[in-house]
């Protein structure tokens, strides 16, 4: 058999996708928040549609009324869950009722994202234990408390373990095999940028601010003194510098180090080269542009993002990408996803 | 290559459960399709039905026997099979100067939102309330009150029952309840000081300190006029389901806003939600004077006790200044309502 190197091709366009997600808020608001249903299988299916592997595309396929039912349910739960709470007894029982809950509802999630998403006209899907589910979203994470998150990486590499072990396109599962040293590196590079950038940005600032005492200035009548500015702008630059590049620098070595573990069914191999650093970069300018523009360039700073993204994966193929094969369709509906999105949850694979 | 198309429409197929790609054509008839792939050999015929389209994708026909063709000439398939459906949203979302228009359209329609839509949210919300729901938050929250802070009240029985009279009063005054009866209970709670709440079913509590400290009937009136038109007026429930409606839109909807975003809208939410309240307290306090003047008693108690609570608050804590305008300022505002009354 011979093996095949493909890059992921994205031809999303920030014009197009700013026309598409501004319509999708427009009449969202105007049906409060009902069309937000249909609204997010559009986007979905431009964003699926528009990536491709060897010329075969991805595609999405709830409809949304499936996504709007989800919805429905999940808003009703936690209307009810919001009165009951106001009832003592029941304000410590459901908390323990939902910390059962959310491993069925984010496997439930992962199964109804792989189900409507297609490549190559075959469906992907997900079968995960509720208990392993459990242990890797609640168990593992409150254990690592006790490690002062030192362990921290172990949690991280069982959560993709999990989600990348439970997936499958067609019959073809995919298995995800690492050691934890790239999971150690990207801590430790992440940490360190934090850590150190943080301090640097104190060095700096710890000068310019001596003497100065934020209290005096609700009382004094003076004029305003220029390190009032200054004192306001530190948690924003340490925020900037070095917590979001922390973020970026993590995910891009997660990244790279979950793919180039990952293989499929069949031979088929994976490879991330996002540079940490480009990654910062474009991650950094994208959250400013955002916040400057009122949100407006968030379409473009998406496309920007996926894009960059898209051009340093690929996929190594083992002869065809013909041979895949469908599995028993099992219906999922969308409770699990309507959660992950209201609490804003980002489950699923990195694409 | 490109020769193959057999008087149809070039594109690729895909048949069902396979991710196998064909080279194929559609040939389209009068009132049935027939898919052919290079070889001449039929994969699929019957009625064509095209699926919605979006930007930048292809036009997807979805054949019986869950054969699909794709193809990008969508202006062909469009004279063929006529437009695919919703084609009008992909129009409507073209780059273009009008979606200026568009920006604007939303930013007027949050205003909609928070001036009408809110509203209409929680008092559909309230209406599909049980109200036996209401009366267990009332019972809970009593026994939790009397587990935990709260001892049986020490005040004398012909206080008590100078107490119960004018509840009874204030409660006859009163609009109608919303869920059961009103009731009084007294108690002794030491943490709480001079002080007085409503619990959403309609269940007053009046604490003990308030009750000695104040031997003004007028006052104890007054402050039981407020206290029953926050159930009234069912605030409780309006401000826990409009601060979950804002959640809910600003999840749904603005989850596309992007992360950054949608955390200022929801913390920009928990500080609205303490004007909200605090607004809610106003409210109580003019209908509450109302009560009381109904219920023939003097609403200008109503200034003594704030003016009395100002001096003695400061231990209290930020539970008046935060969720509840400063007394003194509640002192002015209610002097001001009954000099309009006069």
């Amino acid at each position: 058999m011979s093996l095949t190197t493909h890059r992921v091709e994205f031809s999303g366009r920030a014009g197009t996708y700013f026309g598409i997600w501004i319509v999708n808020l427009l009449l969202s608001i105007l049906t409060i928040g009902i069309y937000s249903a249909w609204a997010k299988v559009r986007t979905q299916r431009y964003l699926n549609q528009n990536l491709t592997i060897d010329g075969r595309a991805f595609d999405y396929h709830a409809t949304g009324l499936q996504i709007l039912i989800g919805r429905i349910i999940v808003v009703a739960a936690f209307v009810a869950y919001s009165l009951l709470a106001a009832i003592p007894l029941f304000a410590v029982v459901l908390p323990i009722g939902l910390i059962f809950l959310i491993p069925w509802l984010l496997n439930r999630s992962l199964a109804f994202n792989a189900r409507v998403t297609s490549f190559s006209g075959l469906r992907f899907g997900f079968d995960g234990s509720y208990w392993r589910a459990f242990r890797v979203y609640i168990l593992y994470p409150v254990l690592a408390v006790f490690t002062l998150y030192l362990a921290f990486p172990f949690v991280a590499r069982a959560v993709r373990s999990h989600v990348v072990n439970g997936h499958r396109f067609g019959t073809a599962r995919f298995r995800f095999e690492s050691g934890i040293g790239p999971f150690y590196k990207a801590f430790l590079m992440a940490g360190l940028w934090a850590v150190g950038t943080g301090l640097l940005l104190l060095a700096l600032f710890a000068p310019l601010l001596a003497g100065f005492d934020p209290s005096a200035f609700r009382t004094g009548t003076g004029d305003p003194d220029p390190r009032q500015v200054l004192a306001a702008l530190v948690p924003a630059a340490i925020i900037v510098l070095a917590i979001l590049p922390a973020g970026f620098i993590y995910q891009a070595f997660i990244r790279n180090a979950v793919f180039a573990a990952t293989t499929l069914e069949g031979g088929h191999a994976f490879t991330s080269d996002i540079a940490p650093l480009r990654l910062v970069w474009i991650g950094v300018s994208n959250a400013v542009a955002v916040v400057f523009s009122l949100g407006l360039l968030l379409p473009w700073a998406r496309i920007r993002m996926i894009a960059y993204q898209a051009a340093h994966t690929h996929v190594t193929v083992n002869g065809s990408l013909d041979t895949f094969t469908a599995a028993e369709a099992e219906k999922v509906g969308a409770i699990g996803q309507a959660y992950t999105d209201i609490e804003g949850f980002d489950v699923g694979l990195p694409v | 290559m490109s020769v193959f198309p057999f008087d149809g429409l070039a594109g690729e197929a895909y048949g069902p459960g396979s991710s196998r790609r064909h080279r194929a054509a559609l040939i389209i008839a009068a009132d049935s399709a027939r898919l052919v792939d290079e070889t001449g050999a039929t994969l699929a015929e019957g009625r064509a039905r095209r699926e919605a389209r979006i930007a930048g994708g292809p036009s997807r026909v979805v054949l019986p026997g869950e054969w699909v063709f794709e193809c990008r000439d969508h202006g062909a398939l469009d004279a063929a099979l006529g437009p695919a459906r919703g084609d009008w949203l992909i129009r409507a979302e073209a780059w273009h100067p009008r979606l200026i228009a568009v920006v604007a359209g939303c930013l007027l329609g949050v205003w909609l939102i928070w001036r009408h839509g809110l509203d209409l949210l929680v008092a559909a919300a309230i209406a599909l309330t049980p109200p036996t729901l209401v009366e267990a938050i009332d019972r809970g929250n009593l026994a939790a009150v009397d587990r935990m802070f709260a001892e049986e009240t020490g005040l004398p029985p012909d206080r008590q029952a100078g107490i119960r009279a004018i509840f009874d009063a204030i409660a006859a005054a009163a609009p109608p309840p919303p869920y059961g009866e009103y009731r009084l209970v007294l108690r002794d709670v030491p943490g709480l000081g001079p002080n007085a709440f409503a619990l959403p079913g309609g269940t007053l509590v009046l604490t003990d300190d308030l009750a000695e400290r104040f031997p003004d009937d007028d006052v104890i009136a007054a402050v039981l006029g407020h206290e029953i038109a926050h159930v009234s007026e069912r605030h409780s429930l309006r401000q826990l389901y409009r601060s979950l409606s804002i959640y809910m839109l600003v999840a749904l909807i603005a989850g596309d806003v992007g992360p950054v975003l949608e955390d200022v809208l929801l913390e920009g939410n928990l500080l609205l939600s303490l004007a909200y309240s605090r607004a809610h307290e106003r409210d109580a306090d003019a209908l509450g004077i109302e009560i009381a003047a109904r219920a023939g008693y003097d609403p200008a108690a109503l200034i003594t006790f704030f003016e009395a609570l100002d001096r003695i608050a400061a231990p209290q804590g930020p539970a008046w200044r935060s969720t509840h305008p400063l007394s003194a300022d509640r002192a002015r505002a209610v002097e001001e309502m009954l000099s309009e009354r006069d």
